[in-house]
């Protein structure tokens, strides 16, 4: 049999790398032209988190097979953690003073920070939460995510001193969001992900999606890879919420209502449970889809749900099902296909 | 805090847990059934009370033509989701039940938004007066409320338990392939049983009214939310569970309420709803299952 | 030669019912038993004993003259049990190569950072892995499947791959709950060399339930016969045949 044409690992990684800097560099050009405007700046910025958000979500929900409501909760743990913490460094007034390269360590120490006490948060809620299944899970992680939310609102009053600043709101907070930031922040999430995923790890955590029992038949941990993939989710989450804050520059709890949960939610549905590309562009097509229709913004919420029943109802996989694209697969397929038709053609001629 | 107040509270609670337990009936059969978290089920009380608003306001009705009118139309809005979202998914996953039930409650939601506006609207008590009972302030609301809901509690019962409409209902919960070989129609019990859910929502629309009269078109989200623990709290698919949990979680939130935590009440509901969840899943009066292996 | 399986006086009871009682059984290494009986005798029941599905109500299990009492299905699945399910439970969304390589999770050993970073353990592990599933799948020739998503495979298909997922496990004892269930009679034939050659090339024991009366006289050295619940006879496929007790549970009491 002939040998089918592959490309070498390190050159996929290669063409990944270029098509990353490729982008960048489209984006840099876009808006240093003018051609978008600081308005759409800061609508690419918004996807980012959006796209955070959705894919993170997507590993509890498309690859877990979980259904986490409270996934708002996970964020705001993030946002408040690193809006709290770059408060208290001198990131502020450098920013205001124009040095956007000495904020850069705090920035990322309160990116860091965002994941890591999230993930806390993630691992607590997760460990109660995974022991249930289907509705009962869906309706503890909501739980979850109000409490969090109801807490961030109150909790001064129980400490005595300002901390979350209540329902009246974060404010002040240095907006460090800028789109370089953005756009790494939201390729290491993708890449993240997909290394995980393809990985003894995260064949573990699909496996478990498609038949638990079975899973733990074959020796799967299935605990302990649940409890991973909900922490890797809610780090992911807190990632984005850190770079919310860092948007908006003020934080109110009410943002971060059960509500909020279903935003990201349908973003995930839609897309297609299990596929991060299906998260990326729904994502994207739901963050600025809006913007380009903005004489529909009162429709916007209609839509969104009707667009969730009527795709449940005719398409209950979602735009991209689980398919996942690979450029370096379809390069792959496509040059198969042609030598394969060349073969056929050789085989024909020499026949004849 | 005095005897009397605490007693006032108490009686707060119960007219609270009432509607609670009205609504939570409604969750409690069709999960029973259909093993579905109907989320749209909180959102057809905020129609309801819509309904009396304009009723009222709009179009000068008396206020017993206007509750008559809000339950008929929960019933039907109750039975046309099922027939629209719910029917087509009855085969598919559990998971996109789920998904396409959070989607009808945001639609039902939302629109309620669209058409009415996202601001209250707010309405005279239809119930107003009191009593003094033993040196505490009874509202006839209150008594109202209580009576009504516990008539329509012992109403179900007896239907569920006497009727061959009950029976039809206990055995499609039991076992939906065997009812079915036995010659119940599957359909049409569905349909009765969210039928006699959204039944119950819609007088419960009305209690609610009572209670705090006016209508936001979010309304019916953390109302539908609470009233759902007290199901999962009393045990799911267990008629005196969702009664015993409403009027639980009622008297609950108003105790709070009566030590000036009020901002808490919904944690400490919520807190309730985990740990009932993490130690007696099943809920006070449910049964447990296990998949078959 | 030792024992791999040996139960002793086993029993569950469910609901004041004993689903299954004083179940006893020793499998050696290289042996193939069966596990026969009329529906609902409790065969699968001693499966999910076995792999600890259930807790037995008393009784032992051992492995290699290892007790697994109070051992969890997944430690159970590490001690080196590995079963197939009679209502087949693939990883339906995954290809079949992922389906086979996911049993190797318990011992490859790359970490987390280790796969995020792409260290080298983690490139040589994975290769390792992926040859070796090949290898197993062509126990079976189904090489040539790797790459198809499982629950597109056909139904026969899909049987023998439950089968290779459990092998690449690494059992000592590998449990068939109804292998050639749903199979045509020249599937059956194939299924049952194939049994017989996983037996003699990875030395392992197998117990497997099964209704083809065919393929377990033919294959099984040892037989038990379970009915409700109990052991009514145990023995060679010859002894089992001719036993008056399992005809008579089998076809019912002579009424004349």
């Amino acid at each position: 049999m002939e040998k089918k044409f592959k490309i070498a690992m390190p050159v996929r990684y290669g063409i990944n790398f270029a098509l990353i800097v490729l982008g960048w560099v489209i984006f840099t050009v876009l808006f240093s032209t003018g051609a978008l405007n600081d308005y759409w700046k800061g609508i690419v910025v918004n996807i980012g988190v959006n796209i955070i958000l959705a894919t993170s979500l997507n590993i509890a929900c498309g690859y877990l097979g979980q259904l986490p409501l409270g996934h708002a909760g996970f964020m705001a743990v993030g946002a408040y953690t690193g809006a709290i913490y770059i408060k208290a460094t001198p990131a502020y007034d450098l920013l205001r003073a124009g040095n956007t390269t000495a904020i850069i360590p705090y920035v990322i120490v309160a990116i860091i920070l965002a994941a890591l006490v999230s993930g806390i948060f993630g691992l607590l809620i997760g460990i109660p939460a995974l022991r249930l299944k289907g509705d009962y899970l869906a309706i503890i992680t909501l739980g979850f995510g109000e409490i969090i939310r109801i807490v961030i609102t109150n909790i001064d009053s129980v400490l005595g001193f300002k901390f979350t600043y209540g329902a009246s709101g974060l404010a002040r907070i240095p907006k460090f969001s800028s789109f370089n930031l953005m756009y790494i922040m939201t390729v290491i999430s993708l890449f993240l992900i997909h290394v995980f995923m393809k990985s003894r790890h995260g064949r573990a955590v699909l496996s478990i999606r498609d038949n638990e029992i079975a899973a733990e038949s074959v020796g799967i941990n299935t605990t302990f890879y649940k409890t991973t993939a909900f922490v890797f989710s809610a780090m992911l989450a807190g990632v984005a919420g850190c770079l919310y804050a860092g948007t908006l520059g003020s934080l109110y709890p009410a943002t971060f209502k059960f509500m909020k949960s279903i935003e990201i939610l349908v973003m995930v549905v839609l897309g297609g449970m299990g596929s991060m590309l299906g998260s990326v562009i729904a994502a994207i097509v739901l963050t600025g889809l809006p913007e380009l229709l903005r004489s529909f913004s009162d429709y916007r919420m209609v839509l969104y749900s009707l667009a969730l029943v009527l795709m449940m109802i005719f398409r209950p996989k979602g735009l991209m099902g689980t398919y996942d694209f690979s450029l370096n697969k379809s390069i792959e397929n496509i040059v198969n296909k042609i030598r394969g038709k060349k073969a056929a053609k050789a085989d024909k001629e020499v026949q004849e | 805090m005095t005897f009397s107040s605490l007693i006032a509270q108490f009686i707060n609670g119960l007219q609270t847990g009432s509607v609670y337990a009205l609504v939570a009936l409604g969750y409690s059969m069709v999960y029973g059934i259909i093993k579905l978290l109907n989320f749209a089920h909180g959102d057809i009380i905020m129609v309801g009370a819509y309904v009396v608003y304009y009723a009222i306001a709009s179009f000068a009705l008396p206020p017993m033509l206007a509750v008559i009118l809000a339950v008929l139309v929960s019933t039907l809005l109750g039975v046309t989701v099922e027939k629209v979202a719910y029917t087509p998914l009855r085969s598919a996953p559990r998971l996109s039940l789920l998904i396409t039930a959070i989607g009808v409650s945001f639609l039902l939601e939302n629109g309620a938004q669209l058409l009415f506006g996202a601001d209250k609207k707010s309405l005279d008590p239809m119930v107003s007066g009191s009593f003094q009972l033993g040196g505490v302030n009874v509202s006839y609301a209150a008594v109202v409320t209580i009576v009504v809901s516990v008539i329509a509690m012992v109403a179900l019962t007896i239907l569920v338990n006497k009727t061959k409409m009950g029976k039809a209902m206990r055995a499609v919960s039991e076992d939906m392939g065997a009812a079915q070989l036995m010659g119940i129609s599957l359909n049409r019990t569905i349909s009765m049983t969210f039928a006699i859910g959204s039944f119950l929502a819609g007088i419960g629309s009305v209690l609610y009214l009572c209670a705090y009269p006016q209508a936001t078109p979010t309304m019916g989200s953390m109302l539908g939310i609470k009233a759902f623990i007290a199901a999962v709290l009393g045990g799911i698919g267990s008629i005196p569970g969702a009664m015993i949990g409403g009027f639980a979680i009622g008297i609950l939130e108003a105790l709070v309420a009566a030590v000036h935590l009020s901002m808490w009440k919904d944690a400490v509901v919520f807190l309730i709803l985990i740990i009932v969840l993490l130690f007696k899943p099943a809920g006070l009066l449910g049964k447990k299952t296990q998949e078959k292996v | 030669m030792s024992n791999v399986l040996k139960c002793e006086h086993l029993r569950v009871v469910f609901g004041g019912l004993a689903a299954v009682s004083d179940f006893n059984i020793e499998v050696e290494e290289n042996q193939i038993a069966g596990l026969i009986g009329p529906n609902g005798a409790g065969k699968t029941t001693v499966f999910n004993l076995l792999t600890g599905v259930y807790t037995p109500t008393s009784g032992v299990v051992t492995l290699c003259d290892k007790d697994l009492a109070g051992m969890s299905t997944i430690q159970r699945s590490h001690a080196g049990i590995a079963r197939t399910f009679q209502n087949i439970r693939l990883f339906k969304d995954m290809s079949v190569i992922d389906n086979v390589i996911n049993s190797f999770n318990y011992r490859m050993k790359y970490t987390i950072p280790e796969a995020m970073l792409r260290l080298p353990r983690y490139w040589k592990e994975e290769k390792a892995a992926r040859e070796r599933a090949l290898e197993l799948l062509g126990v079976f020739n189904m090489q040539d499947l790797a790459e198809v998503n499982a629950g597109n495979l056909p139904y026969g298909a899909q049987r023998r791959l439950e089968i290779v997922r459990a092998l690449a496990t690494n059992p000592k004892l590998l449990l068939l709950d109804e292998p050639a269930a749903g199979m045509n009679p020249a599937e059956t034939t194939a299924l049952m060399e194939t049994i017989g050659k996983i037996r003699d090339n990875f030395h392992i024991a197998i117990l497997l339930i099964e209704h083809d009366m065919s393929l377990v006289m033919g294959i099984c050295e040892q037989i038990t016969v379970l009915n409700f619940g109990e052991v009514i006879a145990q023995g060679t496929p010859e002894q089992i045949q001719n036993n008056p007790v399992v005809i008579e549970a089998y076809l019912g009491k002579d009424r004349d």
